[in-house]
Formats: structure tokens, sequence, C-alpha cells
């Protein structure tokens, strides 16, 4: 199972696994928005290599606008995942308080 | 302990073999820490075969197992598709800059970086790629005791 939409913040809230067959949805919603910045991800329990792609093509995207992606409330096994891959040093990633 | 299965290479087969998964781990009683590593290299290798392994119509059969010691969890992917080498793939480059990053190559790269052992053969029409770590059963005596 995997969700993602929009806080009252206008944060981006996704929850669940981010399997592969969930990528394309996970794109075409942050597509969708103008300009995403903060994703909370305090519900994700689970991201392979396909769905790091969902975050660098949007960080690539908005860099380019001058922004940036703030990754917040990060469980550690998935932030792990993350820093294997080094997208901690083109990511802003803040890590969820154990 | 050991179970296989057998499903066609497509994306639409990922929920069921990840499932398999976590049901043998669950019978096993493996910790979801444990299971984790595992549930990323099966999603790894099989979208290999999924992009890969499957050229000019003809879907790949893809057969999963899994086989648990005293001490090892082996996953082993088998597919019939034409032979394909995944270990074979450069690293990917994980400190360069954002605009150079790709995907391409991460997938295995976290195998390597998950699996205490990695092993690709074809033997015949296949290919097999056995993956292996260590694990500790939750049900398991803490270490020094002396069962019975």
């Amino acid at each position: 199972m995997f969700d993602i939409h929009q806080g009252p913040a206008g944060e981006v809230i996704m929850s669940g696994r981010l399997d592969a067959t969930q990528c394309d949805a996970a794109l075409k919603f942050l597509d969708a928005l103008a300009r995403p910045e903060v994703i909370d991800l305090a519900g994700l329990e689970y991201v392979a290599s396909a769905g790091l792609r969902v975050f660098l093509l949007a960080q690539k995207r908005v860099k380019a606008m001058g922004g940036g992606l703030k990754l917040v409330n990060v469980r550690g096994p998935v932030h792990d995942i993350f820093r294997y891959a080094g997208f901690d040093q083109v990511l802003d990633i803040t890590r969820a308080a154990e | 302990m050991e179970s296989r299965t057998s499903v066609p290479g497509e994306a639409a087969q990922l929920q069921a073999l990840t499932q398999f998964l976590q049901d043998f781990c669950a019978t096993a009683k493996l910790p979801p820490a444990t299971t984790l590593p595992f549930e990323i290299a099966l999603e790894e290798i099989f979208m290999n075969v999924v992009m890969h392994g499957s050229p000019a119509g003809r879907l790949a059969q893809v057969e999963v197992s899994l086989a648990l010691s005293d001490d090892d969890l082996t996953l082993a992917v088998e597919d019939d598709g034409p032979a394909f080498d995944p270990l074979a793939l450069p690293a990917p480059d994980v400190s360069a800059p954002l605009e150079a990053r790709r995907i391409g190559g991460l997938g295995v790269y976290f195998v390597r970086q998950m699996m205490d052992a990695v092993s690709y053969a074809r033997t015949g029409p296949r290919n097999q790629l056995r993956m292996s770590k260590r694990v500790t059963r939750s049900d398991a005596a803490p270490a020094g005791t002396n069962p019975g």
C-alpha cells in the first residue's frame, strides 16, 4: 500500500511502500505541483532504487527553479537507504526523532 | 526451511513476490529489520529481470526461492531470459553532484552493500542470482545461554 497526498500546510505526505510499481503515480503527483518543497516521510516504510529515482527527478526539477526539496521525518531504515545511495549529499534529509 | 514460487517476469508480480518473502520470514520468526534487506534485494533483482529479461515479446519466467539455515537466509532469483549478469554492471558514483546522478546500477549496488554474499551463474538457459545474509531469529536463545 502506498499513499501520496498534500497536507494542510502544502507539504507532501507519503506513506506506505514506495516500490517500483508505485513510482509512476508518485512522480505524476509531484510533477503536478508547481514547486514541491517539504515532503513528510514519517509514514514511509520502504523504498528501493526505483523509489529513489522519484526523489532524484523531483529534486532536479525543483533545483532548476532555484529551490530544493526537504525530506523530513525520515525513518531509520529508509534514511539508511538514502545514505547508502549518497543521496544525503544531494538532498536535504532530516531523520525522524527516535 | 525452504520455499519457492514462480511468476511471469512482469512488474505486477512484485507485490505477490514481496508477500511470498514476508510470509516466509514471518513463519521463520525473522524480525522485520532482518527482512527489509531481502525485500529490497528481491525488488532490485526482480525488476532487473522485468526490464531486461523479456525481449521480443516473450515473457521470462522467474523462480524465486528462499532457504533458511541455522545462520543464513539465502534468496535465489532464477529466470529463463537472455544471459545477463547484473554483478558485471559498473558501480554507481554515489558522490556525484546532483546533475550527474543516475539510478542505473544503484539497485545492484544496494544488493552488494546489504548482503554478505552475492553470486551469479548462467546455468543452461537460466540466469541464477544467489544472495545470502546472516540472520537472527527472534525466538533464538540469547547468546551465552545454554538451552536445555
